[in-house]
């Protein structure tokens, strides 16, 4: 089997890393694709669930864009609404009307939304649900999971990165995933102080396993956050429209006050929403929050034909059944071989680790060799499914695996 | 702890070890300190303690006392250590006046070669055998500035949690030099040489771009995404590690 090359890719990284910042930035930075020699940089254009390179090489994507990509790249009928939406009115000095229908949508679609905001990014939504939180309870603090990603402003970071002072984190309190009682504690420490608890339906960080809510989790934060007025935010930025159209909380059986959403809501158009309940309402519409290109009409024309398409074809059902035929193939693939393939998180964005070599260095060539012949997984971060993956991508994709098997043993 | 009390902890434990390699790699200094044996204590008072030792044509640098010390330095505090190491302070000889000779000659004459390795210009960079020590002797003091900057600077403390089990090495490619940072919940050690099976693995392609990369003279992004820089395995560590080397310049520059 041909494994790739990325000339064209390692040479326009040389000259991108003279006038951008780390070449390529942020979650598509090279750094934690290991090694980086093994991957591409630059795509040239995608179709359904394959991406091209710059240098020409095709690969079935895993990553979907880091969770846009939920419908296939170029998916025709959200392209079709986006583009007619696009030569009617875009960026205009008032929004479209698409905006109403699809805030309507939203409400119908979730449960618990009364209301629906936009923006660009996730990261505008968490910052903004916890804005609402202070705003509606007249509190400061914000409890948050250790390891959780909630975005890139400085209070979503830790203290002591780069560019984050200790004023930034400190109405920050994180406790451990899955610990219901931390929660009481830290309540009980800080009487009448905490505005807003937030956390994805579940915990998927990076370079870690995956891990689902123990039973009665939710619902025991829920109960917490209500015995004491606290917002309950889900950040269901990556989960979202991949485990539940109607909200990953639904799923899980707990009722959020705001639930953000962005990732799989455009498939690709650059959206983000907030939707939340009643109560909140007033306190969403004082918060001053804005951005240059929120009311963009084309992305919202987009989003709200991804949903309907989402909704016509059940994509959680379909994304959960293919994520688990892909991760029992490589399962099974990788104990043909002698190794051990755990998989954690939901199989339409499961997250999978060789637990035979504990610094992970193993994974990390498993994943590059498999990359290097057409199959691109990242060791550092959960993977997502599309509907559009298909049983040839997923017969190719066993075969790619089974080749970098082998190529492993020569190291073992 | 206040930035004089962390100076003089990374003087005494990150730089001074660089004695062992100047002994060992720069035959001047090799002949110069061939038959010493000698023991020679630093005493700080409110800080750390190192003893240096050369015996049998070879100089060890060690934490806490040293036994048999023959000659103790004292400080009278971490500033008057850094002030030493700064060359602006003389120590106060406690007990070992019959060993002074060897103080101010071969003991002072080792120690300026040490410093003048320690203290890169482009010119001198040129020579192969010098740009060799400087990058070794740089990654030493990352090294084993790394274990007394997790217990004792305020920022490099926020990520002592990540440090907690497991290995991190750092080696040049492809004969070495290398170190090894051995992670436990109770203490870090730094380790000169290979070790096995590490959590995480910083390789660097050639002693020039080692001594790019530690000296902050290139772009390190662009250096990892080239491969002129590996990591592999545990990149959290790496991460982290990389904010806790960036605490060094604050008091070693």
């Amino acid at each position: 089997m041909q494994t790739y090359t990325y000339t064209r890719s390692q040479d326009l990284f040389e000259r991108a890393a003279k006038v951008i910042p780390c070449g390529i930035y942020g979650h598509f930075s090279p750094a934690p694709l290991v090694p980086p020699t093994s991957y591409p940089f630059f795509a040239a254009r995608a179709q359904g669930s394959h991406f091209f390179d710059v240098d020409g090489n095709e690969f079935i994507d895993y990553m979907c864009a880091y969770g846009p990509m939920v419908l296939g790249y170029n998916d025709p009928v959200v392209d079709e609404a986006m583009i007619k939406q696009l030569h009617e009115g875009n960026t205009m000095t008032a929004p479209a009307p698409v905006m109403v229908d699809l805030a309507e949508y939203l409400v119908d679609l979730v449960p618990v939304a009364d209301w629906a905001f936009f923006a660009k990014n996730g990261g505008d939504m968490t910052n903004f649900a916890t804005m609402i939180a202070r705003a509606a309870t007249g509190r400061a603090k914000i409890v948050a999971i250790e390891g959780g990603y909630h975005g890139v402003a400085a209070w979503m970071q830790g203290s002591g990165h780069y560019g984050v002072v200790d004023e930034d984190t400190r109405n920050m309190i994180r406790i451990p995933w899955n610990d219901a009682a931390a929660f009481e504690r830290a309540l009980a420490e800080n009487p009448g102080q905490i505005a807003g608890f937030i956390a994805t339906p579940y915990h998927h960080p990076t370079f870690v396993d995956s891990a689902l809510p123990a039973d009665g989790y939710w619902q025991r934060i829920e109960q917490l956050c209500r015995a004491q007025g606290v917002v309950l935010i889900s950040d269901d930025v990556r989960c979202g429209f991949r485990i539940d159209l109607r909200g990953s909380h639904e799923h899980f059986g707990f009722k959020p006050d705001l639930v953000c959403f962005c990732k799989a809501i455009g498939n690709g158009h650059p959206i983000s929403a907030l939707v939340g309940s009643a109560a909140l309402k007033d306190d969403a519409a004082k918060v001053f929050h804005t951005g240059s290109y929120w009311c963009q009409a084309a992305p919202m024309a987009a989003a709200l034909a991804c949903l309907k398409e989402l909704v016509r074809i059940d994509s959680p059902r379909v994304t959960q059944a293919f994520g688990t035929k892909l991760c029992d193939g490589l399962t099974a693939v990788a104990e043909s071989h002698g190794y051990h393939l755990k998989v954690t998180g939901m199989r339409s964005m499961p997250f999978l680790r060789l637990t035979d070599d504990e610094s992970g260095m193993l994974h990390q060539r498993f994943c590059s060799e498999c990359t290097r012949r057409g199959a691109y997984f990242t060791s550092h971060h959960n993977w997502f499914i599309s509907t559009a993956h298909t049983d040839d991508d997923l017969t190719r994709t066993l075969e790619i695996a089974d080749e970098a098997f082998k190529a492993l043993e020569g190291g073992r | 702890m206040d930035f004089e009390a962390v100076r003089a902890r990374l003087n005494l434990h990150a730089v001074l070890p660089n004695l062992e390699d100047v002994v060992r790699f720069d035959a001047e200094m090799a002949a110069l300190v061939e038959r010493a044996r000698i023991t020679i204590q630093f005493s700080v008072r409110g800080g750390p303690t190192a003893f240096v030792r050369f015996a049998d044509g070879a100089c060890t640098v060690g934490r806490g006392p040293g036994a048999g010390a023959k000659v103790n330095l004292w400080f009278t505090s971490p500033a008057h250590l850094n002030k030493m190491f700064d060359g602006k302070a003389n120590p106060i000889p406690l007990w070992g006046f019959h060993k002074l000779g060897f103080l101010t000659k071969q003991f002072t004459q080792l120690t300026d070669r040490m410093a003048h390795y320690l203290k890169p210009t482009d010119e001198l960079l040129q020579d192969p055998a010098y740009l060799a020590l400087n990058t070794r002797l740089t990654l030493n003091t990352a090294a084993f500035a790394v274990p007394d900057l997790l217990a004792y600077d305020p920022e490099a403390m926020k990520f002592r949690h990540t440090f907690t089990s497991g290995s991190v090495a750092l080696k040049v490619l492809p004969d070495g030099p290398s170190v090894g940072l051995l992670l436990g919940p109770d203490q870090i050690r730094a380790v000169k040489g290979d070790i096995e099976n590490p959590s995480a693995l910083i390789a660097m392609r050639s002693l020039e771009i080692a001594n790019a990369f530690l000296n902050g003279k290139m772009d390190t992004f662009a250096a990892v995404a080239k491969g002129d820089v590996e990591i592999w395995g545990q990149l959290p560590k790496v991460d982290e590690l990389a904010l806790v080397l960036d605490r060094i310049p604050k008091y070693l520059s």
